[in-house]
């Protein structure tokens, strides 16, 4: 995805083509598209420093740095970038729009449901993003509640279901479509609160020019802190089970962590030697 | 993929809130419109050649430019100015300055509808500005501009939609919230589909009436 | 950073995306032609049932919001198996979308034309159908443009929201300018400027060229 005019025309011959173009290959194997050469198409939303588009639609953030290096490891060089808003990445996936999604999706329940993991890249936290200072000292979302206070977040986000599953009303809660949108409410005065992964919402403190800071992520609740896969349709078992082999041989490792370095992910975030994705998808 | 009853009902009570919501920022937008469009047609009709072209060239830039891009506007650009509007009055004033531009349209053609000869005969009476207006030309212009007003406000109830791109909670957003929530879009997204289908509808067929009773009042017939 | 030097740094990226806003545009008008002449004419039939199917389709594509339109083509029709790549999602639900409402220009064209051009076509033993294309029908381009041209603009502004299903045209790109730079004022206030500019210098005056043709070409100038 760059911003050629070669691209632009060749797009539009593609969708002239509208009879011969409009059925895409209903679930090829993945695999076997791989195998033949065929590009992989990773499937993101911004959401800085987890994914995020480069100027010529290159796949920037450290979730997305770490996928190249498995797929290399894979002997996969030849890849795709389709940038999408947060609550389209899913739908988006079982409609064979893109292969795998590189968002950073946490592991939750209600997610392996409709879709496949990979093994744990990383376990993260949740976090407020909250005026400097913390006018209104919250810190979680038991404090949302007690204040009164407006908690905005993204559509999609896990942060949604876990808000409601601590008991905020919806009469309190705000969506908005990403990243983006969350700092301009919050610039805007319209929410008191952000709610969203600590790596987001240190970015946004670092955007926002000292006018927020962070709450401490250990003031969220325990179960809150949650491991991230890389998401792949439920009928591309076989793609999944090569990508967790050849991720096992390079995780942690010198190409991994210079890959992520950059954006802020150290050793803390890896996710440790007992943690799978089934513990993952039965306890969140 | 299957339609689950069971799950249409669970969301409706949801939808439907959402769709007061939508019907509320339509009807509010729509004022805002109604009124920023008659300041904007007479913003053009000023003594002052100069203040004339400054706001027909206001009028078209707004005209000719998205309604999104100009929801995008305000909604990112207020707040570093300094202006903190909630996205609901960011949402209201946006689609009501939008419509407004193109309602101003519609009020110049309906008053430029008006024969010069009324004017004229009004100026030979002696009448006043005031009078004029109230009496003959606003009561000819009217239905002249009904049908252009009709017309907008069915279209600002299906441009509410937009808004929900800046966070505002109507109809389309809650059906895309529960999508994200719940994995299920077949219901959702029709049911928004059909919601809108029965408002606009019988709202387009009594605008109609309407236009056809205006027309009777004054004496012309339709067909 | 000075707008200057915004726009020598940025200005390239909005315009190739105004590429695909005119790609979208070009294909998206061709469809909808194609669906007000046919919707058109079968709304002029005196067949009931052709005529009822196309008040249906014109109807329900008019009643219903063009954003609910373009969610419903790009979320839910993949549910149903069929999954369009957002381009082609994009134009065929503006294409849909408008070319209803150019059916109902197109109709009130054709009902336009005065009577007595087909009582004189009737006369002079013309065929229907050649009565349709040499007479009817190029005396309604006249009738038809300045709506049409109407029309013809909003689709321009409407191609703003195929950005919302991942088209990279100009507002998507506008919306990633921000999210990376994030100098608001200056990404969407030159969007405005450029899809301005777009419409005003580039597509009116295009229309208007074409209404003189049209003009000359039934003889009226």
């Amino acid at each position: 995805m760059n911003f050629s005019l070669k691209s632009t025309l060749l797009s539009a011959i593609g969708g002239a083509m509208i009879l011969s173009s409009a059925l895409s290959a209903s679930a090829d194997e993945l695999s076997d598209r791989v195998n033949a050469g065929e590009p992989i198409r990773l499937g993101f939303a911004t959401a800085i420093p987890w994914a995020y588009p480069g100027d010529n639609g290159e796949p920037l953030g450290f979730v997305n740095a770490l996928t190249l290096v498995v797929l290399e490891e894979m002997g996969i060089t030849n890849y795709e970038t389709s940038v999408n808003e947060w609550a389209g990445l899913i739908p988006g996936l079982q409609a064979n729009r893109y292969d795998i999604v590189t968002g950073g999706m946490y592991i939750l329940k209600s997610r392996c449901e409709n879709m496949n993991f990979s093994d744990p890249i990383g376990l993260f936290g949740d976090a407020m993003l909250v005026p400097a200072g913390n006018p209104k000292g919250i810190n979680n979302y038991q404090d949302v509640i007690k204040s009164g206070a407006t908690l905005v977040t993204g559509a999609g986000f896990n942060t949604v279901e876990a808000a409601k599953k601590e008991g905020v009303p919806e009469s309190q809660m705000m969506l908005v479509a990403g990243e983006v949108e969350i700092l301009a409410a919050m610039k805007a005065g319209r929410a008191d609160a952000a709610v969203q992964t600590f790596f987001g919402a240190k970015e946004h403190v670092e955007k926002s020019d000292g006018a927020f800071e962070v709450t401490d992520p250990a003031d969220m609740p325990k179960w809150t802190q949650n491991w991230v896969g890389i998401g792949m349709r439920k009928s591309d078992p076989d793609f999944l089970a090569a990508f967790n082999e050849a991720m096992a041989k390079v995780i942690g490792g010198e190409k991994w962590m210079a890959a992520t370095a950059p954006y802020g992910y150290t050793e803390f975030q890896l996710p440790g030697e007992d943690a799978s994705t089934e513990y993952a998808c039965a306890n969140r | 993929m299957e339609w689950r009853w069971d799950f249409t009902w669970e969301i409706l009570p949801r939808m439907l809130w959402a769709t007061g919501n939508t019907l509320m920022a339509a009807g509010v937008g729509y004022l805002i419109a109604v009124i920023v469009g008659l300041l904007l047609m007479l913003g053009q009709r000023t003594p002052y050649r100069l203040v004339n072209f400054i706001v027909r060239e206001v009028v078209e830039f707004i005209r000719s430019t998205p309604l999104l891009v100009q929801l995008f506007f305000v909604f990112f650009v207020a707040p570093q100015f300094g202006i903190k509007l909630s996205a609901w009055t960011a949402g209201m004033l946006t689609i009501g300055l939008h419509f407004g531009t193109y309602l101003s349209e519609v009020y110049r053609g309906a008053l430029e509808g008006v024969p010069k000869a009324q004017w004229e005969a009004c100026r030979a009476l002696n009448f006043t500005t005031a009078y004029t207006y109230r009496k003959i030309v606003l009561p000819q212009a009217f239905p002249i501009a009904l049908p252009g007003m009709g017309n907008y406000l069915v279209g600002i109830f299906k441009d509410t939609p937009l808004l929900a791109t800046i966070g505002v909670a109507e109809l389309m957003h809650t059906a895309n919230a529960l999508g994200a929530e719940t994995y299920r879009y077949l219901e959702p997204y029709t049911m928004v589909g059909f919601i809108f289908l029965i408002i606009s509808l019988p709202t387009a067929m009594g605008l109609r009436r309407l236009e056809a009773a205006v027309d009777r009042a004054q004496g012309k017939t339709r067909y | 950073m000075s707008y200057l030097e915004f726009l020598s740094e940025y200005l390239p990226k909005l315009v190739s995306g105004a590429g695909m806003t005119v790609m979208v545009m070009i294909c998206a008008t061709v469809l909808a032609v194609v669906i007000s002449i046919i919707f058109g004419l079968m709304r002029l039939s005196s067949n009931f049932t052709i005529q009822t199917a196309a008040t249906v389709y014109i109807e329900f594509f008019r009643g219903t919001s063009l954003l609910v339109q373009l969610y419903w083509i790009y979320y839910v029709l993949p549910l149903m198996g069929l999954t369009l790549s957002p381009f082609v999602s994009g134009v065929l639900a503006l294409g849909l979308n408008f070319g209803a409402y150019g059916a109902e220009v197109f109709r009130g064209g054709i009902q336009s034309v005065p009577r007595g051009q087909y009582e004189a076509a009737i006369a002079l033993n013309m065929s229907p159908a050649k009565r349709m294309l040499r007479i009817i029908i190029p005396q309604t381009f006249s009738l038809i443009l300045p709506p049409a041209a109407n029309l013809t603009v909003e689709l321009l502004k409407a191609t703003a929201l195929v950005a919302l299903i991942t088209v990279v045209d100009l507002m998507f790109v506008a919306k990633q300018l921000n999210a990376t730079t994030w100098l608001s004022a200056q990404v969407f206030g030159t969007t405005l400027i450029v899809y301005y500019v777009m419409a005003r210098f580039g597509l009116i005056p295009f229309l208007r060229s074409l209404e003189g043709r049209a003009a000359r070409m039934v003889g009226k100038s």
